[in-house]
């Protein structure tokens, strides 16, 4: 037996045959990471034998690649022995009773960020019976969404529910062998978000991640697919504004989308994880792969995204743009201030004909940070008529941060249009002197430009995101004008 | 993980019993470089597809061709007449002959007593002196195969010279021409322009119908408030391959001009740099014309290494049938470079389903009060302009020639020696990727 | 010269024109007035062939013929000239060129033989002179840098050298201060003929003092809903669209 199993055994005092588990309480696996604890992982979650299989050719796939060498990025190396790969859900009795025993700095955020008391509540882990109002909202919500057919729930409980399902999209879209951080998040996710909306049903209300009934701690190897049958609809959020911080350090989430005939998938993100202090210690490695397949023909999806948190990004949300007639959307907006890193960007890839992609990026750099936009739009030989209109723009706040662009245009098709744009500035000294001039103070100037360099993005936002985007984009911009 | 590993090339063995041949033997210091270049290409060989300045351009072929080192002995004869079509009338000219001087090709009468046109094999022999602050500064070996190579086996080349506040009467015009099916051609020019000083330089690539290697390096240095414009007609054979790097350094308020027309060859490469001075000036054009299976990659980079710098550049790309043109346009921005304005634009066009096009736009800016911006477009030609040529009684199909041809056009237009200029316009009306094409719409 | 009979258009599933009728005899010069988004710039469009439109009912005949069916390129030899609102600039494409290749074409498609280059030169020098143009333009690029006041006065110069049978002027005075104006307005009076029509499409009625018309139609919400004399431009002048709104409504 390893060392590991053996302190387990002697914390439980029971008896463990390899592959058959009862009921086991445990609180958090100790560090480190070989198909034992990926069993293990699999058996506490009680997942169907197929999951395990695929977790396993996912670890033995991730064990031959390397990590990914993106020029622009420095990061310390990291290592994955000494990564806990589960953590039980915390009891209500050891969570906080209510918000006087929350940090104060960090309700004093909550507030400038301009979040409803009870979502405060919920966003500081407060025990939910501590909490009258989320339960009942929960309720209400559950409710509708059943009376629609829709399936919106963990992913570890559709894998109970409707294992054929998950069995049928997980890992279509984005497979194992894709890339490290997809292969490691393959073989060792621990939770997230599984949505399924039925033939021409329009989803009646926003899904968002706030609602979501599983309190487990599924933040760090985070897995998402939402599929979208012919006809539906569905717009989801993720994430939130309030700073996010957490003991894991590394972020690797992976999120699936199907779009099949006449779909349409809008998939809004606010990221805002602990990006480090001031001297860029302690920050959020956060690595993601999303892709959305439009697989059916006149399919849509839609990605939005308001990024300023974490130390390190690196993701690129992409469409697969197979089916004729289908649109691929990318608005983004990224914020890096201090010494955070960002490497973002989308991927268009057009397959099907007549189809079509946006890609509205904004970068802004203050501070010490890095930006960097990586995008790809491809046109297949196929991809009759496929339009691409591209505008990334670049804001630089202070001399002493980069903004970079590198996007790759790889066309086949002549009857393709593709066109791209990009411009880095800075804020004009006479815009910021006419706000001045106008009463406002240097630093609300700067806010309120940016908002409007950013307005082509936030208007894609569902409005509860965007009210706070704005007042997230101000605060963290806090401290680099002057 | 294991790295894969690159193939050991088979040149230096093959080309090691040339090097007591090559210019400048008793050059101590040229030894010591030509010796170091050898080991960083026998480490690292050509570029391979996993090099990101070459993921789209596959040069594997010629190590597979293995192209024999071209021997002053052995120089075939040159077609006189059809050499004189692309002699500029008024310059003067030096022909390079598979990468050796041609004494009696050339002509350099009436040039000024201290102005230097010379061949790099005769310059070496005379002023060696002259050529060590040049030579190496401008482009390192390490970064790719084509420059190393060049530098340990470079046989000959252009030396130029223009001292300070000389403004030169004519253009210099090199020609490179290549007689033999399966050699390679290394040459290595310097070009000097001093402080104040104004002068303009053609070069001109033309080739027999088989395969062959062209490996050009120039190195060029423009002083203090000197000028200087560079056009590059590259019409190599059908079957070349063909490698032009052209590496600038300039100096503070210093003015360059580039234009580069590549029509032949079946697979070229062009490298531009430039390193910008305090508040220099570059404008670099270019034209790419693809057809059959031909395979063009133009690699540009503008460095803003100090601030008020300003960058103009476009690029346009015209391709058909089965040809792939391949494009970079990179600018760099570093932290002290304030007040930097750059504008980059690279524009194709397909004419059919089997060309492609790849174009990668970069920027990568590290100071803040800047205006950067790029454009690049893979498309069609704009609707509203065929429905105005419509409109007047022009049919869809010849306005559609027409609009390309001027697409096209626009850029051999910028040439403004008027002898250079007819040249490449009739060499535009020749190769053009697509028929119809009325000389008379000029 | 020109009929338009019940036309219907739309733009996707809008429509914008909803049944305009519209009778133009040969020398005669109409005005079209109108508030923005009533379908003006629809109307030229329409009978330059321009694509992207819907014809949903209505016809339109030109000298007999049926219009709709004819390629741009074709009405343009038939005589048909639109002077666009933003003419585009074609670098490449020298001025000089476009006026021959436009000319002979016409010519051919008339059975008459192409004009030579010395016999062309002349013809467009002296209409250059008409229009107040540096000949040096000859040789640039069609519009390419040329001022809004340029472009729409190369216009007019195309119009006379092309000589053609029906002139659509499309809102030929915007953007054109009160000197260019009076040039361009010269140079379209100077081609008023028996045998040539003119249809103006403008917002303002201040062209119409320079180029007086016989007939001046109001076209709003897609139909022309009045019809009257020169006199009736400036009572929209000094009423206001609203009033013939209010009057037909």
């Amino acid at each position: 037996m390893s060392s590991s199993e053996q302190e387990i055994d002697s914390l439980i005092g029971q008896k463990y045959k390899e592959g058959f588990v009862t009921e086991i309480e445990v609180d958090t696996f100790p560090p480190g990471l070989d198909e034992e604890v990926i069993a293990k992982l699999s058996a506490i979650k009680g997942e169907p034998e197929f999951m395990l299989d695929y977790r396993l050719k996912a670890f033995r796939h991730w064990q031959t690649m390397s990590e990914p060498n993106w020029a622009q990025l420095n990061i310390e190396p990291i290592d994955y022995q000494s990564i806990s790969y589960y953590s039980a859900p915390k009891k209500d009795s050891d969570k906080p009773q209510s918000l006087d025993e929350i940090d104060p700095e960090l309700l004093e955020t909550y507030k400038k960020l301009g979040i409803p008391l009870d979502e405060q509540e919920r966003l500081a882990g407060v025990a939910v019976d501590a909490v009258f109002d989320s339960v009942s909202v929960a309720t209400t919500f559950k409710g509708k969404l059943h009376d629609a057919g829709v399936i919106f729930c963990p992913i570890s409980e559709a894998l109970k529910e409707h294992p054929e399902l998950v069995k049928q999209y997980l890992g279509t879209v984005v497979p194992e062998t894709d890339n490290f951080f997809a292969a490691l998040n393959a073989a060792v996710f621990t939770d997230g978000s599984f949505v399924y909306i039925p033939k021409g049903v329009r989803c009646p209300m926003e899904l968002s991640t706030y609602f979501r009934i599983n309190a487990a701690n599924t933040g760090q190897f985070e897995r998402t697919l939402i599929i979208a049958d012919e006809g539906s609809h569905v717009s989801y959020l993720e994430g939130c504004t309030a700073p996010m911080r957490d003991e894991n350090q590394l972020h690797a989430a992976v999120v699936e989308l199907v779009a099949m005939d006449d779909a349409e998938i809008k998939y809004s993100t606010v990221q805002n994880w602990y990006p480090g202090d001031e001297n860029g210690v302690g920050g959020i490695y956060n690595f993601v792969t999303k892709r959305a397949e439009c697989r059916g023909a006149n399919s849509k999806v839609s990605w939005t995204q308001v990024e300023t948190g974490s130390a390190i990004t690196w993701k690129y949300p992409s469409c697969i743009l197979l089916g004729d007639n289908s649109v691929g959307e990318f608005y983004s907006v990224a914020l890096t201030n201090n010494y955070q890193q960002a490497d973002t960007g989308t991927k268009m890839i057009h397959i099907g004909k007549n189809t079509r992609s946006t890609i509205i990026s904004k970068g802004i750099s203050a501070g010490k940070s890095q930006n960097t936009y990586r995008g790809l739009v491809r046109v297949g030989k196929n991809a009759d008529n496929a339009r691409n209109y591209t505008q990334c723009d670049s804001l630089l706040v202070g001399d002493k941060c980069g903004a970079h662009t590198f996007p790759y245009v790889e066309v086949k098709q002549p009857s393709a249009q593709v066109e791209h744009e990009a411009t880095t500035s800075k804020i004009s000294e006479d815009q910021l002197f006419f706000c001045q001039q106008r009463g406002l103070s240097a630093e609300d100037a700067v806010s309120m430009i940016v908002n409007g360099f950013c307005k082509q993005v936030f208007k894609e936002l569902p409005m509860e995101f965007a009210v706070e985007a704005q007042a997230l984009l101000g605060l963290s911009l806090e401290g680099s004008v002057g | 993980m294991m790295e894969a590993e690159r193939v050991v090339s088979q040149y230096p063995a093959q080309y090691e019993k040339t090097a007591a041949s090559l210019a400048g033997q008793s050059v101590a210091w040229l030894q010591s470089i030509r010796q170091k270049a050898l080991a960083s290409f026998s480490e690292s060989g050509f570029p391979s597809l996993r090099d990101e300045e070459w993921r789209y351009t596959n040069v594997s072929a010629i190590e597979k061709k293995l192209f024999s080192p071209a021997v002053q002995d052995e120089i075939g004869a040159v077609d006189v007449s059809w050499l004189n079509t692309y002699r500029l009338e008024n310059a003067w000219t030096i022909v390079l002959v598979d990468g050796y001087f041609s004494e009696a090709l050339s002509n350099l009468a009436g040039l000024p007593d201290d102005v230097q046109v010379l061949s790099m094999a005769n310059a070496l022999e005379q002023c060696p002196n002259d050529l060590k602050n040049y030579f190496g500064q401008a482009v390192n070996d390490e970064l790719h195969g084509f420059i190393a190579f060049n530098s340990a086996w470079f046989t000959d080349g252009l030396f130029v010279h223009v001292p300070t506040e000389h403004v030169l009467a004519k253009p210099v015009h090199i020609i490179h021409v290549a007689t033999q099916a399966g050699y390679m051609a290394n040459t290595r020019n310097i070009v000097a322009v001093d402080g104040m000083a104004k002068a303009e330089l053609v070069e001109t690539f033309i080739g027999c119908d088989e395969a062959y290697l062209s490996s050009a390096v120039t190195e060029v240095f423009v002083g203090k408030n000197a000028d200087l414009s560079i056009s590059k007609l590259q019409v190599e054979g059908d079957k070349a391959y063909h490698f032009g790097g052209t590496y600038v350094v300039q100096e503070d308020n210093a003015r360059f001009e580039h234009h580069n027309f590549c029509f032949g060859g079946l697979l070229a490469r062009n490298d531009i740099h430039t390193d910008l001075g305090l508040a220099s000036e570059c404008d670099l054009n270019g034209l790419y014309l693809g057809v059959k299976r031909q395979h063009i990659d133009n690699h540009t980079r503008i460095n803003h290494l100090k601030a008020h710098a300003q960058s103009k550049e476009l690029y346009k790309g015209v391709l058909n049938q089965r040809a792939r043109g391949v494009f970079q346009g990179r600018v760099l921005v570093a932290e002290q470079a304030q007040k930097t304005s750059s504008e980059m634009n690279n524009r194709n066009l397909l004419l059919s389903n089997d060309a492609e096009a790849d174009t990668k736009p970069q920027l990568e800016i590290y100071a803040d009060d800047v205006k950067c911006a790029h454009g690049v477009t893979v498309g069609q030609l704009d609707e509203k302009s065929i429905f105005y040529l419509q409109s007047r009684c022009i049919d869809e199909e010849t306005a559609r020639n027409m609009l390309t041809f001027a697409f096209a056009n626009e850029m051999v237009e910028k040439v403004k020696n008027k002898d250079l200029h007819d040249q490449v316009l009739q060499q535009l009306l020749e190769r053009f990727p697509q028929s119809g094409i009325e000389q008379e719409w000029l | 010269m020109l009929s338009i009979k019940n036309l219907h258009v739309s733009v996707g599933d809008k429509p914008i024109l909803k049944g305009v009728n519209l009778e133009i005899k040969a020398g005669e010069v109409h005005a079209i007035m109108g508030p923005n988004g009533a379908g003006k710039s629809t109307l030229s469009h329409i009978l330059s062939g321009k694509s992207g439109y819907t014809i949903t009912e209505g016809s339109v005949t030109y000298q007999g013929k049926d219009l709709l069916e004819m390629d741009p390129e074709i009405r343009a030899r038939e005589g048909i000239f639109l002077a666009f609102q933003y003419p585009v600039e074609i670098p490449g494409v020298s001025n000089i060129y476009l006026l021959k290749a436009a000319l002979n074409a016409i010519r051919t498609h008339n059975g008459l033989a192409e004009v030579d280059a010395f016999d062309f030169l002349k013809i467009v020098k002296g209409k250059v002179k008409l229009l107040e143009m540096d000949e040096q333009f000859l040789y640039r690029s069609v519009n390419e840098g040329f001022s809004g006041g340029e472009k729409k006065r190369n216009e007019i110069l195309q119009a006379a050298i092309l000589e053609p049978s029906m002139c659509i002027l499309d809102e030929t005075d915007s953007g054109l201060d009160i000197d260019a104006l009076k040039v361009v307005a010269a140079g379209v009076n100077s081609l008023r003929a028996a045998d040539r029509s003119f249809l103006m499409i403008t917002h303002y009625q201040r062209l119409l003092d320079y180029i007086k018309p016989d007939i001046v139609h109001v076209l709003a919400d897609g139909r022309i809903v009045k019809t009257a004399g020169p006199e009736l431009a400036l009572e929209l002048e000094a009423k206001g669209y609203s009033w013939v709104e209010e009057q037909v409504a």
